[in-house]
């Protein structure tokens, strides 16, 4: 009974320390990379340096394994780096460009739905007239 | 608005300078990319032993570095040109101001249907009541209704001047004798501020330009009690 009431008390301590913890973390300065780039903010800038970061340690590690070259292994690495990373990016930011315009595609329709409902520029309206009609 | 030891832009509050961010952002990496590949190269060449005193020719990487910036600039290049062009389209403004700088002081002019003119002085500091921003409060604010093309046509009554709001992407020059024109649009309803932003004298950091973008139906009980 006691080791079970100390093991609550134990938990109980862990709570409330992440509870603190999560307290001070709201005051964290924004972290941005090298001093320039918001990592945080930034669509898709995250992702992008942690696949590439990936990218750049399996391939200078894979070439390493291959062929013991050091220095070359490091040049493959960074090239690893600058080529995943930027091949992500733009492949991200296209998606993200494409979901912004279906977006406000969606937030227009929805806007002028509302709008003409009922009235003669109603699509829904136009829709089932032409199909009584066929 | 401007926060202390800010680095980058404020939040958009329009279309095009919510198109400004991304092309920063899509630049910002390109030259991220770059910059650590000459960082790395300048390591590599710090610390090498090998020297190669008789290179003749470079045929392979001189081509690699003519290409590779080629393609890197036309990448910068085609979203830069689409923005420009796009801050240019004609999208029929609902309401033109006139805004025209003075020494040390912006006057704007509503002018679509009655003559109403009124002067945007800046609130001195001794003036402020608790929360106001120092050196960015004016006595009269400039009030727009949101999401409406709204024309503004800058000029100067007697010397250089900038009517400036970054938060909309704006910055035109008020030059005397010049009318020169900007298309507004904002998305959101807030208060933006901004700063003169060419030099003109003794007070030119103490002229700030606050705009209130308010919803339409307001915009117009406002417009009444004014006129």
């Amino acid at each position: 009974g006691r080791r079970f009431g100390a093991r609550r008390a134990r938990e109980a301590e862990g709570i409330l320390y992440i509870a603190l913890s999560l307290q001070h973390l709201s005051c964290w300065t924004p972290f941005k990379l090298l001093g320039i780039l918001d990592v945080e903010n930034i669509p898709c800038a995250r992702d992008s340096v942690l696949y590439g970061s990936l990218g750049s340690v399996v391939a200078g590690l894979g070439h390493f394994l291959l062929t013991s070259r050091i220095r070359r292994s490091c040049d493959v690495g960074v090239g690893g780096f600058i080529l995943v990373t930027l091949g992500c990016w733009f492949h991200c930011r296209y998606n993200y460009a494409k979901q912004r315009i279906q977006e406000r595609i969606a937030r227009e329709g929805i806007k002028n739905k509302i709008l003409y409902e009922s009235t003669h520029l109603d699509p829904e309206r136009k829709q089932t007239n032409s199909n009584s009609s066929n | 608005m401007a926060y202390p030891t800010q680095m980058g832009f404020q939040d958009a509050a329009s279309p095009i300078m919510e198109e400004l961010l991304y092309f920063h952002d899509h630049t910002l990496m390109i030259v991220f990319m770059i910059s650590s590949l000459v960082l790395y190269t300048i390591s590599l060449m710090l610390t090498t032993s090998l020297t190669h005193t008789n290179t003749m020719n470079a045929q392979e990487v001189e081509t690699v570095w003519t290409i590779l910036p080629a393609i890197i600039l036309i990448l910068i290049a085609l979203p830069s040109l689409r923005i420009l062009y796009m801050m240019d389209e004609i999208n029929n403004p609902s309401l033109t101001i006139k805004t025209m700088g003075h020494q040390w002081y912006w006057t704007y002019e509503y002018t679509d249907y009655e003559n109403m003119t009124f002067d945007s002085y800046m609130t001195s500091t001794n003036d402020l009541t608790p929360g106001e921003l120092r050196l960015l409060e004016v006595d009269n604010r400039m009030i727009l209704p949101t999401e409406l093309p709204i024309r503004v046509l800058v000029s100067s009554e007697d010397v250089l001047h900038s009517w400036t709001v970054p938060s909309l992407g704006l910055k035109t020059d008020a030059i005397p004798g010049r009318l020169n024109q900007t298309t507004l649009m904002a998305s959101r309803p807030g208060l933006y501020y901004g700063q003169c932003s060419e030099i003109c004298g003794a007070n030119h950091s103490f002229m700030p330009i606050v705009l209130e973008l308010i919803p339409l139906k307001y915009f117009e009980k406002w417009l009444l009690t004014m006129l």
